[in-house]
C-alpha cells in the first residue's frame, strides 16, 4: 500500500465538503453574512457622502452680534448661505454639537472696517469633532473671499493692481486625482473583501477540526489506513473551496451594488468593474487557500472542542490585527509593506482601486506569502492531527 | 489472531494538587505494565478488567492509535509499529470513541470508511448495503445520524468498522450505553463473527457478558495481566464457583469503585 494516496485525499476532501455544506444555517449565516456586509457598506458611504454634500450645499451660519456686519450677511446671503442671527448660548451648543461652528463680530466691526482699521471675526469650533470639519472650511473660506473682495476694491480705488498686495499667489493642485480620492472610501472595501476572505473560513475550519474532536470521530478515522497527510490536506481543501465560496459572494455583492447605488450623483466616479473585480480575485484566490491552513493549525491544537476553539479566536484576531499597520501608518508604505501577509494583500487590493500599476515583485509577494504560510501552516496541522497526546490520557 | 509480548506504555499527566496551585508537577503514570496474550482465529477472547484498569489503553494501542513505549504486538503476523497500515487494513476498531458523522446518512457514514479502507466505490456500496441489511437498519439508512438512538449510533458504528470485512476485530466496550435488546443483539453479532473464524478481542467491565461469550478471559488490574486463560481455568484457579468472585478474588482488591 503506498503511504500517500491521491484518491484518498479526494474521498477525504469530498467527504468534509458534503458535510459542511449540509450545515445550512452555519454555510447560510457565513456566505450571507459576507455577501451582504460589502454592499451594505458602499450603501452606508453613499448616504455618508450624501449627507457630507447636502451639509456643505445647504450650510447655516450662526452669528454673534450679526447686526454689526450687514454686508457681510449679505455677502453670504448672495452665496447660498443662510444667516442664523445672534445664536442663544453658542459657545456650549458648539461644545455639545448642536451647532457645527458659530461667528463671532466685534461690537466694534463696523467702525473699524470704516476706518480702514483690522476688523476681527472669530469663528468658534472645535476641531476634534470631524464632521464640523468641513462646515468649519466652507465658513473660512467665504469670510477669506469676504475679505479678499473688499481688499481687492480698496486697492483698485487707490488705483493699485490687487496683485501688488500678493507677490506670491499660492496654488493648491491636489495630485490625488477624482478617481483617487474616490478610492479613499473604497479602501474600505478592501478590508472587507480581506474580511470575506477569514470569516468564510472560520465556521468551517473549526467543525472540521474541533467538530471531529467532539463528535469523536478523530479515533476511528485513525485506525484506517489513511495517512495524516491526506486528512489535513483533504480537510484543507474542502475548507479552501468553502471560503472560496464566500470570497466570490462577497466581491459578486459588490459588483452589484456598486451598479445599484448611483455613486456617481455625488461626483465620486467609484469604479469596480471587470479590471477591478479580476484584480481583486487575483490577490484573494491565494488569500483565501492560505488563511484556512493557519486556521487549521491553530484549531488542531488542543483536545477539546473548547481549547481548538479559543486557540482559533486567537488566530482569527491575529489575522484581523494586521491590516492596522497600514491603516494607522502616517508615513510612505516601506519596501517590506506587500510582504507582511494581510496587511500586504490590503496594500495591493487597495492599489488595484486606485487603478495604480501593480509591479511583478508585489504580486509575487501576493502568491509566494500566502504559498509558503499555507505550508507551514499545513505541516503543523498534520502533525497535530497524528499527535497521539491530543488522544491520550483524555 | 492477535500476539502480545510485553506490552507498556506510559503516560506523563500534568496535574495540580489544587484549583488554585499555580505549580503544576508532573507524574508518570503506567497505564499498561508487562502485558502478554495471545488471542485466537474463530475465538472470542474477553479483556476483562475494573475502571482504569488499561483495557482502553491496550486496545489504542493495538489499534495503531498509541505507540506502545516497550514491548511488541503482531496482528495476524504483522508487526505494529513497524507494518501499520499493514495492521489497520487487518483490523476492524469499534473504539473507545463511537462518534459518527451528524449530518451525513449512516450510508454515508458507512461508505467513507468503505472508501477509506481502500475499497473501489461499487465494493464498499455493496458492503454497506449488506451490513446495513444485516444489522436491521435499511428503515433509517437514509436519514442524518443525528436523530438516531444510541443503539442504531452503536449499529452504524460497528458497521463502519466491519465495512472491510477484517479478519481481526476489536471492540471497546461494546455494550456500554445499550438497553438489553440491543446487547443480545450485539452479542449475535459477536457469535457471528466467531462463526465465521474472526479474532474477536472485546474488552468489558461487565463479569455475565464475558463469561456468556468468552473461550478465553484475560483479567487486567493496575495495567498488569494478573490472568489468562478459559473462564473454567478461572473457576479452577481460584477455588471458587462464582466467576464474579473469582474475579474479585483475581483483581485482589474487595474496594471496586473505591480503590
Amino acid at each position: 500500500m503506498s503511504a500517500f494516496s491521491l484518491t484518498r485525499l479526494s474521498i477525504v476532501a469530498r467527504k468534509e465538503i458534503v458535510d459542511l455544506l449540509r450545515d445550512r444555517k452555519s454555510i447560510f449565516l457565513a456566505l450571507f453574512g459576507v455577501a451582504i456586509s460589502g454592499p451594505l457598506v458602499v450603501c452606508l458611504l453613499y448616504f455618508v457622502a450624501q449627507s457630507i454634500q447636502g451639509r456643505i450645499e445647504k450650510i447655516t451660519a450662526p452669528i454673534v452680534n450679526a447686526q454689526f456686519a450687514p454686508d457681510l450677511v449679505r455677502y453670504l446671503e448672495r452665496r447660498g448661505i443662510k444667516v442664523e442671527a445672534d445664536p442663544p448660548d453658542y459657545e456650549a451648543r458648539v461644545k455639545n454639537g448642536e451647532l457645527d461652528v458659530a461667528l463671532v463680530v466685534e461690537p466694534n466691526f463696523a467702525e473699524a472696517l470704516a476706518s480702514g482699521r483690522q476688523a476681527t471675526i472669530t469663528l468658534v469650533t472645535l476641531s476634534s469633532r470631524e464632521r464640523s470639519a468641513p462646515i468649519a472650511g466652507r465658513l473660512t473660506g467665504e469670510v477669506r473671499g469676504y475679505a479678499t473682495m473688499i481688499g481687492n476694491e480698496r486697492m483698485i480705488l487707490r488705483g493699485i493692481a490687487p496683485a501688488v498686495a500678493r507677490p506670491v499667489q499660492l496654488e493648491e493642485l491636489d495630485l490625488s486625482s477624482v478617481e483617487q480620492r474616490s478610492a479613499r472610501f473604497l479602501q474600505m472595501m478592501s478590508f472587507y473583501a480581506l474580511f470575506a476572505g477569514l470569516m468564510g473560513a472560520i465556521a468551517a475550519a473549526l467543525d472540521v477540526t474541533a467538530g471531529e474532536r467532539e463528535r469523536q470521530t478523530m479515533e476511528p478515522l485513525l485506525t484506517t489506513p489513511v495517512a495524516v497527510a491526506e486528512l489535513a490536506l483533504g480537510k484543507w481543501l474542502a475548507v479552501a473551496l468553502v471560503n472560496l465560496l464566500a470570497v466570490t459572494a462577497s466581491m459578486l455583492g459588490f459588483l452589484i451594488a456598486l451598479k445599484l447605488v448611483p455613486l456617481g450623483k455625488l461626483g465620486l466616479p467609484f469604479n469596480f468593474g471587470a479590471r477591478e473585480f479580476t484584480g481583486f480575485m487575483a490577490v484573494l484566490i491565494p488569500f483565501a487557500f492560505m488563511v484556512p491552513g493557519v486556521l487549521l493549525a491553530f484549531g488542531a491544537a488542543g483536545k477539546t472542542a473548547k481549547e481548538a476553539q479559543s486557540s482559533l479566536t486567537l488566530a482569527v484576531s491575529l489575522v484581523g490585527l494586521l491590516p492596522l499597520i497600514s491603516w494607522l501608518r502616517q508615513t510612505k508604505a516601506p519596501w517590506w509593506d506587500v510582504w507582511v501577509p494581510v496587511n500586504g494583500q490590503f496594500a495591493v487590493l487597495s492599489k488595484v482601486l486606485r487603478a495604480e500599476a501593480i509591479l511583478p515583485l508585489e504580486w509575487a509577494a501576493m502568491w509566494a506569502v500566502p504559498a509558503l504560510i499555507c505550508l507551514v501552516a499545513l505541516i503543523a496541522f498534520a502533525r497535530r492531527l497524528g499527535d497521539e497526546k491530543m488522544l491520550a490520557g483524555r | 489472531m492477535i500476539e502480545i509480548e510485553g506490552l507498556c506504555k506510559r503516560f506523563t499527566v500534568r496535574e495540580r494538587t489544587s484549583a488554585f496551585a499555580l505549580k503544576a508537577s508532573t507524574r508518570i503514570v503506567t497505564a499498561v505494565d508487562n502485558v502478554s496474550f495471545n488471542a485466537k482465529d474463530g475465538e472470542v477472547t474477553g479483556l476483562l478488567g475494573p475502571n482504569g484498569a488499561g483495557k482502553t489503553t491496550t486496545l489504542r494501542m493495538l489499534s495503531t492509535l498509541l505507540s506502545p513505549d516497550a514491548g511488541s504486538a503482531r496482528i495476524d503476523g504483522a508487526d505494529l509499529v513497524s507494518e501499520r497500515a499493514k495492521v489497520r487494513q487487518r483490523l476492524g476498531v469499534l473504539g473507545d470513541a463511537k462518534g459518527l458523522y451528524w449530518r451525513l446518512t449512516a450510508r454515508e457514514n458507512i461508505n467513507y470508511f468503505g472508501r477509506l479502507q481502500g475499497l473501489s466505490l461499487p465494493d464498499s456500496e455493496r458492503r454497506t448495503r449488506v451490513l446495513i441489511d444485516e444489522l436491521g437498519l435499511h428503515d433509517l439508512a437514509d436519514r442524518p445520524t443525528q436523530g438516531y438512538s444510541q443503539g442504531e449510533r452503536m449499529k452504524v458504528a460497528i458497521a463502519r468498522a466491519l465495512v472491510h470485512n477484517p479478519q481481526t476485530v476489536l471492540l471497546d466496550e461494546p455494550t456500554n450505553g445499550l438497553d438489553i435488546m440491543s446487547t443480545r443483539s450485539m452479542r449475535e453479532l459477536i457469535r457471528g463473527l466467531k462463526a465465521q473464524g474472526k479474532c474477536v478481542l472485546f474488552s468489558s467491565h461487565i463479569m455475565q457478558e464475558v463469561a456468556a461469550l468468552c473461550d478465553r478471559i484475560v483479567i487486567i488490574n493496575k495495567g498488569r495481566a494478573v490472568f489468562s486463560g478459559t473462564p473454567q481455568e478461572v473457576l479452577a484457579t481460584t477455588g471458587l464457583d462464582s466467576l464474579e468472585d473469582a474475579f474479585v478474588k483475581l483483581i485482589g482488591s474487595e474496594e471496586g469503585l473505591f480503590a
